[in-house]
């Protein structure tokens, strides 16, 4: 394919092409941007949870605890290259399950008639839901590709 | 060839997987020990312990008591959800602060209620936290007398309360329903807290 010559110059480009780097960096720097106001605000992310009401409530705070730094280690190993399939296979899995979450809060919010579309503290966020489930589709594109590039493509991607 | 290629990567996947978990695991962990305001690793998130003030304090209302004080016209009811739910009905002597737009009411909040006023706030359903988030506001904002019905409007509802329907935002505070509260205005210190 066309797109596989595009590393016409040496190191990560020629290895793995431009498209895997550049999906690569992407996700990683996602991840990292999200980890950050998780990390900073322990508190409020274990709310968040809680709001989601999918997880039994004795999970809440570790999953608030363990989550982000998971996602912060993600992102950076994803940028350095370091145990890129178990890296990619579980930023995959988790995408995958924050889609589904939302959607199934999403399909639940209006049974419930709540009114708790909100997941922020500060009542301030408007977003539709919808958006965020969207945004978070967009996500997987990159990731699947990635998948398929490394698992199943005949391309090999060195490793670091 | 090709399967046992994938075969092992799989296989390697898994076990990178299980060992950056286990690293965000212990990282998160030691953060947690590490910071200040350290979350405890299982924590209550019943109603009645996520409603409970460090005083020991609960900010839960019977809902005999809000009827009591509805009846009474002794408090300000106020309506969390969003402005469609409380056009489509509502308890009889609350008013709409939808706390998803808390920004665009807080004037009124200010303009309307006193600093000694008795505020219920209310949403609707067993998980709703609309209400909570409102009343730890107001309470942050410096009303002292706040509580929290919950699961509001399902219960006003079931046991056959009086309740409104239209009035999009909050006039019927004026009209339909008096408040017979110890007005003093006192803006003064209202605005200083801001």
């Amino acid at each position: 394919m066309a797109k596989d010559q595009t590393g016409f110059l040496r190191g990560q480009w020629k290895q793995e092409g431009l498209f895997a780097l550049v999906a690569r960096m992407i996700l990683g720097a996602v991840f990292i941007y999200a980890s950050i106001d998780k990390i900073l605000n322990p508190a409020a992310f274990a709310k968040a949870v809680y709001n989601y009401q999918i997880l039994p409530e004795g999970l809440i705070n570790l999953t608030a605890i363990v989550l982000p730094c998971l996602e912060l280690i993600l992102g950076i190993f994803l940028i350095i290259g370091l145990f890129r399939e178990g890296s990619l296979g579980l930023v995959t899995f988790l995408l995958l399950v924050f889609f589904g979450s939302m959607v199934f809060n999403l399909a639940r919010g209006l049974d419930i008639h709540c009114g708790c579309f909100s997941m922020s503290t500060d009542g301030t966020n408007n977003t539709p839901m919808v958006l965020y489930v969207f945004r978070d589709g967009l996500f997987l594109l990159p990731a699947l590709f990635l998948l398929y590039r490394t698992f199943l493509s005949r391309r090999q991607i060195a490793d670091a | 060839m090709k399967t046992d290629r994938i075969v092992g990567k799989t296989w390697r996947a898994i076990w990178q997987s299980g060992l950056i978990f286990i690293l965000a695991a212990v990282a998160g962990l030691l953060m947690n020990q590490a910071r200040s305001d350290t979350l405890p690793l299982v924590a209550d998130w019943s109603p009645e312990a996520r409603l409970t003030e460090n005083s020991g304090e609960s900010l839960i209302i019977s809902l005999e008591e809000a009827k009591a004080l509805c009846s009474d016209k002794d408090a300000v009811f106020l309506d969390a959800r969003s402005p469609e739910d409380y056009v489509q009905g509502h308890i009889r002597c609350a008013q709409n602060i939808p706390w998803q737009s808390f920004d665009e009411y807080i004037d009124r909040v200010f303009e309307t209620i006193p600093d000694n006023a008795r505020i219920v706030t209310y949403c609707d359903g067993e998980h709703c936290s609309l209400s909570e988030d409102l009343a730890k506001e107001l309470l942050s904002m410096g009303y002292e007398n706040v509580k929290v019905l919950l699961n509001g409007w399902t219960r006003w509802l079931e046991a056959g309360l009086p309740v409104e329907k239209g009035h999009e935002g909050h006039s019927d505070g004026r009209e339909g329903y008096q408040w017979n509260l110890l007005m003093r205005p006192t803006m003064n210190m209202r605005t200083a807290k801001r």
